[in-house]
């Protein structure tokens, strides 16, 4: 660069503008109409259509937002009844399948030297025909979940064509608590859970903040501060780390990982005596020994027995994968016994009166490997499932499957197992795709497509019934006639097709059947886990946040946006007790070696203080070595690298595991122990946030029941603040600005001064803390709404990412001494093992009405609108960076290596929206609280000669939010939600940074400790 | 003689690049209409005339020019067969047509010889007829084949004879979009708002021009900035001076299309 100098720098920017100019505005560009208009289009104008989810097999409802026919985003089905409009960062982002980089796009045949070849549907259709025709009875079909229609078509198929079997598993299955209701009430179903009337929810690890969209939103109402001024519902969390869900909870309970079965039966027991109830099955739990295997004080199982005894509707939750120990069955039998003391039975927890679908357990894929192993299976149909990748390695299953002879994939998207598979028939994506979905009985949901078929792929179903043509005679005249559409069509009678259509399904009450404790429920005995191997350390595999069982890895967005708990992304990472770290000599990104007696892998490091010493954790889901996001394969700086091994992105945990099993079968989780050592090397990882030290700032300050209670709220916690800042000795000048003294203007709602006054609007945001779990899917709308690039792992670790909403975790009110000497950073965190008082703030522009960003742009790119909103001009920002470095709250993004062309290759840039500007290289981008979206809402006012009206414009992130803590609106208006709600909180409102005067759009309502002695 | 417009596969870039060189390319267009083998209503008159005995007309279209010029020289013989002796194409619908891909006329050729002159401008069709939705949606909309074909499908076998007809009965056939080249275009930082305008009164002809008076729809080359615009400049100032004048409805705010 030394070379170049400025005269010549302005040179080439000059001619480098002028030939961008040119090509901006040559001509060649094509006007393309349509040959038919469909009706429904008016370019320019968004239509949305009803669908469902395929990302798991909840079964969430979406609108699929389309414009001129192709989908840009995937909202919430306000009307449906699993998850009433709100939709997690996962669901959010599984329409970007459809543009994939990865899609697999046609069929395709694999030769002797591995390259693939493109072949025909016909032909590929007439290869599995004869295959099957020849060895049916050697041809197994193994898949994970899909819808009703389809899993009915598939047996049907399978039964006609006379196959060996056709295998259903599902990863994180449900298995185990299926098996747990048959011992202990005789029904051979899942449980329901309504957390909506709940007092009391205590959660044995199964992260439902994390992982359940419609039990979040219950839980957030059942404890609505507005709504209840006693606090409303108290959470407590059992896990050995603090999870998403123990960072929300009122008291976390560090137990030992799979002692949450003893520790439920022993609960029981011990409330079933405080409470006079009499359930004999849980009459001989050994208390004392419960509370040793959990590792925890029995001063906090008092309390914990006490706090259950006095709820009027507590439940507990089931720990799903995280106690799949070897008595996986027995852990969830015991807490369904802990459920039966408490009285929740047919109320918090309601069994359907159909039974659970059947699945597979990991032991019958076991046994399907031995099958394959001693060469009685010829033909192996995979769909929906990636099992080279997630199941355990030592299971062998990628070795079993080299001597299968013909292995037929129906992937959509290029992974670890259609590279080994011999022909491809990929499947279309969810939103090419017509099919339905039953996540409970009595709601059936439907999938439709929103766009054609980008690619020469064929939909699954499709597949399925042309094979079964193909194969003539008997198997064809036993199959529907028709397209798999039209069997789906078919299959709807008895309500109306189009109406499921316009609706998105039909939404019936599920159908629910009286259980009583059945006499096997006298044999429940959770038994302390079997792990393999004698290592210092449990191994707890947990299930990332985004990335399922490892599908969602694909997802761009998931592997950029930070993990909730953690705030690192893009990669795996070891988490283990600072304790352990320092008795290791151990930091924050040191490389150990993880070894158990089925594998072994090398990671980084992240020490914290909210897991037990005992145990490291690391995420599922990484660690693919195929995919252009999954694997390193899309890095700049792994181009040209072709070893798998330098492909793979972090670890993949199934190296780790034995096929440990539970005792119906299903797959054991935690079953091995680990050993842990430093290896000297050091891996940075991208970490987004790099301290949860508040430093006193009241940042996300934390208001109890007693105060509120008392009157004045925030006022005593800002007097509290100072005393303690005195006490501190830190409260003098340092000539810095003054110390962190609370002063400046007291809180008053009085946002609406910063607009024009002769303006009807003053946009302004309410967010509730308290509502926040920190989940993140607000984070996935703001992308996908406002096009915001992602920047992958080099420019993470940079700190370049760009995302204009992010959610701030802070463990307590920090301290304002820190050691700000440590070399390799971040600093420890606050968090203590079993103390929990996290806070989640989360942090966009702020749209100050005295913006410090405003006065420093030399060219007016930032600049105050008349309706409030802080603008930012990108077309005329020149990128000084002058407001970002001015901007109190660090919410403004630069893009400095033209992001949005360059991580969105191929397809995927018809997935943006074309209402957001696609911002380039150089500029400055923030928060806008989607303008564009206050644009739209502003064509009907206009037309109609009114103003916007409230609830009109909902923003992306407040419109996908679970818990309902964001509420957007005119807060000129007084009758606005959001002016409503601010003034109903006073006590708690306040701005964040409130002492700089820069007079925020967005005020906060401080989060509320409901317990006194919770945390503390 | 026509040029080298008959060749509908040329990209956008080879037009610019022969309008540059025009002497090369009227060369290149002798191949091309050769090549191309495409009859055009002036091919058949032009034959005629060169032979000096009595003007023979081969279509409609040609039968208005012989008409045309029997009037300004009485003295032509001129034969017009009775299929050909018809009102319908009228004269000025085979020169529109003509116009519309004259090649030394300003602006890119179209897939299509469409005149707004032939339809806005004589038939005085209201521009939301064709471009509908226009005034409810952002975006302008842009007729599909369908609603050429609307209109088109009711007229006279006759009207074949005209190249652009044809070519859009070919589209409708073949169920095949028609490739317009677009003229008037915004930046992409610029978020527009179509139905604004419209609903406040401005008239598509003050940011568009005068497209009823066209038959080809110019697109100019601007010697300040060295490229090719359409006659209105759809520039900021440009922009911004209207809203001035219009302070009490137009917004002057930069988020108003800036976002």
């Amino acid at each position: 660069m030394s070379e170049l100098d400025r005269r010549d720098f302005l040179k080439v920017v000059g001619l480098s503008a002028g030939a961008a100019a040119t090509v901006a505005c040559d001509p060649p560009d094509k006007l393309v109409p349509y040959v038919i208009q469909p009706e429904a289009i008016t370019p320019g104008i968004a239509v949305d259509y009803a669908s469902t989810c395929q990302e798991c097999p909840v079964g969430c409802g979406l609108h699929v937002k389309t414009r001129e026919g192709r989908p840009i985003k995937v909202e919430g089905n306000p009307d449906h009844p699993i998850n009433r409009g709100a939709l997690c960062a996962r669901g959010q982002s599984g329409f970007s399948r459809a543009y994939h980089p990865d899609r697999i796009e046609g069929p395709a045949m694999r030769g002797s030297d591995g390259s693939t070849q493109p072949i025909s549907w016909e032909d590929a259709t007439a290869k599995v025909a004869a295959k099957l025709g020849s060895s049916a009875s050697k041809t197994w079909i193994l898949g994970g979940p899909v819808g009703p229609t389809l899993t009915g078509l598939i047996n049907q198929f399978t039964a006609a064509a006379g196959l060996a079997g056709h295998l259903t598993y599902e990863n994180f299955g449900t298995q185990a608590v299926v098996e747990a209701s048959e011992q202990v009430f005789g029904a051979s179903a899942a449980p329901i859970f309504d957390l909506s009337e709940a007092d009391l929810v205590v959660d044995f690890g199964a992260d439902f903040l994390d992982n359940s969209v419609e039990l979040g939103a219950q839980f957030t109402k059942a404890r609505d501060i507005n709504t209840h001024a006693d606090g409303g519902a108290r959470l407590i969390a059992i896990s050995p780390r603090q999870n998403l869900t123990a960072s929300n909870a009122d008291h976390w309970v560090a137990a030992a990982p799979g002692s949450e079965g003893v520790l439920a039966l022993a609960l029981a027991k011990a409330v079933a005596q405080k409470k006079g109830v009499s359930v004999a099955a849980v009459r001989g739990a050994d208390i004392s020994g419960a509370v040793s295997a959990a590792g925890i004080s029995r001063g906090v199982f008092d309390e914990m027995v006490e706090k259950l005894a006095n709820a009027n509707h507590a439940v507990a939750l089931p720990p799903g994968m995280a106690a799949s120990t070897s008595s996986g069955a027995g852990n969830a039998a015991a807490v369904l016994l802990l459920n039966v003391v408490l009285g929740s039975v047919g109320s918090q927890l309601t069994y359907p009166a159909e039974d659970a679908p059947m699945r597979a357990s990991l032991a019958d894929v076991i046994g399907l490997v031995e099958q394959m192993n001693k060469g009685n299976v010829e033909c192996l149909l995979i769909h929906d499932l990636n099992p080279v990748f997630s199941l355990p390695s030592s299971i062998g299953f990628a070795e079993a499957l080299a001597k299968v002879d013909l292995v037929v994939s129906f992937a959509q998207l290029t992974d670890e197992t259609t590279e080994v598979s011999g022909l491809l028939m990929p499947d279309n994506a969810a939103v090419e795709s017509w099919g339905d979905a039953n996540p409970r009985p009595g709601v059936r949901s439907i999938v439709q497509p929103t766009l054609r078929p980008l690619h020469d792929t064929r939909q699954l179903g499709d597949s399925i019934l042309a094979i079964g043509r193909a194969m003539g005679g008997a198997v064809a005249s036993q199959l529907p006639e028709g397209s798999f559409k039209s069997v789906l069509e078919a299959n709807w009678s008895g309500s109306s097709w189009r109406q499921a259509l316009a609706l998105g399904g039909e939404f019936g009450a599920t159908p629910t059947r009286t259980v009583s404790v059945a006499g096997s429920a006298g044999n429940v005995r959770p038994a302390a886990p079997k792990l393999a191997g004698s290592g210092s350390m449990t191994l707890v595999p947990f299930a990332h946040s985004y990335f399922g069982d490892g599908a969602g890895a694909s997802l761009p967005w998931m592997q950029e946006i930070p993990d909730p708990v953690t705030k690192i992304s893009w990669n795996s990472w070891a988490e283990i007790s600072q304790n352990k770290a320092e008795e290791l000599g151990l930091e924050f990104g040191d490389v150990i070696s993880v070894e158990t007696p089925s594998g072994s892998v090398e990671l980084s490091v992240y020490p914290r203080g909210g897991i037990r010493d005992d145990v490291i954790a690391i995420p599922i889901g990484q660690g693919h070595t195929v995919g252009h996001y999954a694997s390193h394969a899309g890095d700049a700086s792994h181009q040209g690298a072709t070893a798998k091994d330098a492909m793979q992105r972090g670890v993949n945990v199934a190296d780790l595991l034995p096929a440990a099993t539970d005792e119906a079968g299903g797959q054991a989780y935690l079953s091995t122990t680990a050993d842990v050592a430093k290896t000297g090397r050091f891996r940075r990882l991208a970490l987004s946030q790099w301290t949860d030290n508040q430093r006193q700032r009241g940042l996300a300050p934390e208001v109890s029941l007693y105060e509120l209670a008392k009157g004045g709220g925030m006022a005593h916690f800002a007097a509290a603040a100072n005393a303690a800042e005195e006490a501190h000795g830190d409260g003098g000048d340092h000539g810095d600005g003054g110390g962190h003294h609370f002063e400046g203007p007291p809180f008053e709602f009085d946002a609406a001064y910063d607009a024009k006054p002769d303006q009807p609007y003053r946009w302004g945001m309410t967010i509730d803390n308290d509502k926040c779990t920190g989940c993140g899917a607000c984070i996935a709308a703001c992308y996908i709404e406002n096009n915001v690039s992602i920047v992958g792992e080099e420019m993470a670790i940079k700190h370049r990412e760009m995302t204009w909403l992010r959610i701030e975790r802070y463990v307590g009110d920090g301290e304002v001494d820190f050691n700000d000497g440590a070399e390799r950073r971040p600093w420890p965190d606050g968090e203590k093992l079993g103390e929990n008082d996290v806070r989640h703030l989360p942090m966009l522009c702020q749209h100050c009405g005295a913006a410090p960003c405003e006065a420093v742009c030399p060219v007016i790119a930032t600049y105050h609108n008349d309706e409030g909103l802080n603008g930012m001009v990108y077309n005329r920002c020149v990128g000084t960076r002058y407001c970002g470095n001015n901007c109190t709250y660090k919410v403004r993004r630069f893009n400095y290596f033209d992001y949005g062309n360059k991580n969105w290759p191929g397809l995927l840039g018809l997935m943006l929206n074309p209402d957001v500007t696609v911002r380039g290289q150089g500029v400055m981008e923030k928060c806008s609280f989607c303008v564009q979206r206050i644009e739209t809402a502003r064509q009907p006012a206009k037309d109609e000669g009114r103003v916007i009206g409230d609830g009109e414009v909902l923003t992306a992130c407040q419109q996908t939010c679970a818990s309902q803590a964001i509420t957007f609106g005119n807060v000129r208006d007084d009758q606005s939600a959001a002016v409503q709600l601010a003034k109903q909180s006073e006590d708690r409102a306040y701005h964040s940074l409130q002492i700089l005067n820069t007079r925020s759009a967005v005020t906060y309502l401080a989060q509320v400790r409901r317990d006194e002695n919770g945390g503390h | 003689m026509p040029d080298t417009h008959s060749s509908n596969e040329q990209t956008g870039e080879a037009r610019r690049r022969s309008l540059l060189i025009g002497a090369i390319s009227a060369l290149a267009a002798a191949v091309f209409v050769f090549w191309s083998g495409w009859p055009t209503p002036t091919d058949g008159a032009a034959n005629a005339a060169g032979g000096g005995d009595v003007l023979v007309a081969t279509s409609v279209c040609e039968a208005h020019e012989l008409r045309a010029k029997k009037e300004d020289d009485p003295s032509l013989e001129i034969e017009i067969p009775a299929e050909y002796d018809k009102q319908w194409p009228s004269a000025s619908a085979c020169q529109s047509a003509i116009d519309a891909w004259d090649p030394t006329a300003e602006g890119p050729l179209q897939p299509i010889p469409f005149s707004h002159k032939h339809h806005a401008g004589e038939f005085q069709i209201e521009c939301l007829y064709c471009h509908a939705g226009t005034d409810k949606s952002q975006a302008a909309g842009v007729p599909s084949v369908e609603l050429c074909m609307g209109c088109h499908s009711q007229f006279p076998a006759e009207y074949d004879q005209i190249e652009g007809i044809r070519i859009l009965k070919e589209h409708w056939e073949q169920k095949k979009p028609v490739e317009w080249v677009q003229i008037h275009r915004l930046p992409e930082h610029v978020q527009f708002r179509h139905n604004r305008h419209i609903q406040a009164g401005v008239d598509c002809q003050n940011c568009h021009g005068d497209v009823a008076s066209y038959d080809k729809l110019p697109l100019v080359e601007d010697s300040h900035i060295g490229y090719l615009v359409p006659v209105a400049k759809l520039e900021m100032g440009w922009c911004i001076n209207c809203h001035r004048q219009n302070n009490q409805q137009a917004s002057q705010d930069c988020l108003k299309c800036h976002y």
